[in-house]
């Protein structure tokens, strides 16, 4: 305020100056359309620098609610898209099982009921049972290899023996070398099994894979089963391959049931050919 | 009716007919009206002479511009920094006073600065809304400097003509 100047007269006049510009610009704003425009754009700058910095404050406090309310939606949606994934592999693992089954195999999907880890001869119950079609010695596999065989079968359950029971035998099919030799467990380490009977010219790397043979009646051949380890020579006649399973025991819980269509036929021709002379 | 009234209005006559029949250039604003409101007799408060400034702008663009307002606005914020003005380049004693301005008293070399604070003050307001951005900072710019050179010369001799009679006054 001006010196020697009274309050109420600097006030009156700084009123009646805003009045005054005010009118100016108000008659401009209706008399002239470039104004007209310039005016309007000018207020719509104005009110988004007001109204936007407020906004963006009382966003800013509303953060908490914010983040509470995408961590809610972030779950719901990753639940979607869990059940998703579910169908789609359910899908995709139905489009497998009817192209293996046209291949000669039939596939029963299971749950384990029950599984022995920690014996010697170890076993898993499952879910199906005659009733679904489960037939004993069929394959037991997951997606991640060779699970077991089916033993026995109740009207609604399984029986059978796992790859962790030195009783259970496949047929392998060893890395590069595409030799065929016997696996089983080594009775010791879980996880660990062993190809047997190599003979000792055929020079094993370790990290090869291991896969299903297909000479057996029970398992389609190439089904993974684990990479070669260490190797040895056993009483300098043949070799000894340690196999690291890729199934891990402790965690399976949804196995699928592999049933060789052929078997029987196959069977009754081994009998036949048993039989002769 | 005073004889610096007759002549403010001979004035304002001057300045529609100088808008309406001389546009000189897109570069160029001839404007004195500062130096009209500078040269009014002191006893007119500041509030008085935002009135009269009002006024004076809007008969100018109602029978010139057509654009309603625009004169107004430039000029109502020159008659409300006429009194700092004033008090800035000729002394504040002048109010304690009680004098009118005088040529013969103050000299052009007071004379020059004041027209030339308070054209500006004017210019740049009406430049700026004349122009509603249309037109790049450097034309306003050069246009500004232009008018304000040429607004400023022919502003004192409007002061010379409004004081003519005060300065007389004051021999």
């Amino acid at each position: 305020m001006p010196r020697g100047q009274k309050p109420v007269s600097f006030l009156a006049g700084a009123a009646i100056f805003i009045l005054l510009e005010v009118a100016a610009l108000g008659m401009l704003h209706a008399s002239s359309t470039l104004q007209n425009i310039w005016l309007n754009r000018a207020s719509h700058r104005t009110m988004a620098l007001l109204w936007g910095g407020s906004e963006t404050i009382r966003s800013h406090f509303q953060l908490e609610r914010l983040n509470q309310e995408l961590q809610a939606e972030n779950a719901a949606l990753q639940e979607r898209l869990r059940a998703y994934e579910r169908l789609e592999a359910d899908q995709e693992e139905l489009a497998r099982m009817a192209a293996r089954e046209a291949a000669g195999y039939r596939y029963t999907p299971a749950t384990v009921v029950k599984m022995s880890r920690n014996l010697t001869h170890n076993y898993i119950i499952l879910n199906k049972g005659s009733e679904d079609g489960i037939r004993p010695q069929s394959g037991i596999i997951s997606d991640r290899g060779v699970v077991g065989i089916v033993e026995a079968v109740d009207r609604h359950y399984s029986y059978g023996l796992t790859l962790m029971n030195p009783q259970m035998s496949v047929g392998a099919r060893v890395g590069r070398t595409e030799i065929v030799a016997p696996l089983s467990w080594d009775g010791r380490t879980s996880g660990v099994a062993v190809v047997r009977n190599i003979p000792p010219h055929f020079n094993i790397e370790p990290g090869d894979t291991v896969r299903t043979s297909g000479y057996s009646s029970i398992f389609p051949p190439d089904l993974p089963i684990g990479v070669t380890g260490g190797t040895r020579l056993v009483d300098g006649s043949t070799r000894q391959v340690d196999v690291h399973l890729f199934q891990d025991f402790s965690t399976v819980r949804y196995v699928t049931v592999v049933e060789n269509l052929e078997r029987s036929e196959m069977m009754a021709l081994e009998a036949a050919g048993e039989g002769r002379p | 009716m005073r004889r610096t009234t007759l002549k403010y209005i001979l004035l304002f006559l001057a300045q529609a007919i100088l808008w309406n029949f001389f546009p000189f250039s897109q570069h160029l604003t001839l404007v004195f009206l500062p130096a009209m409101l500078l040269c009014l007799p002191q006893e007119r408060g500041t509030i008085r002479m935002m009135l009269t400034a009002f006024l004076t702008g809007l008969a100018l663009d109602f029978i010139v511009s057509g654009q309603l307002g625009l004169t107004s606005f430039a000029l109502v914020p020159v008659a409300l920094l006429r009194r700092p003005v004033i008090s800035l380049v000729f002394g504040s004693e002048i109010f304690a006073r009680g004098e009118e301005l005088s040529f013969e008293r103050q000299g052009w070399q007071k004379f020059v600065p004041a027209i030339l604070l308070l054209t500006a003050v004017f210019l740049v307001l009406f430049i700026w809304v004349d122009n509603a951005g249309t037109r790049p900072f450097w034309f306003c710019a050069l246009k500004f400097v232009l008018s304000l050179l040429a607004s400023s010369a022919l502003s004192v001799l409007v002061a010379l003509v409004m004081l003519n009679e005060s300065g007389e006054r004051w021999k």
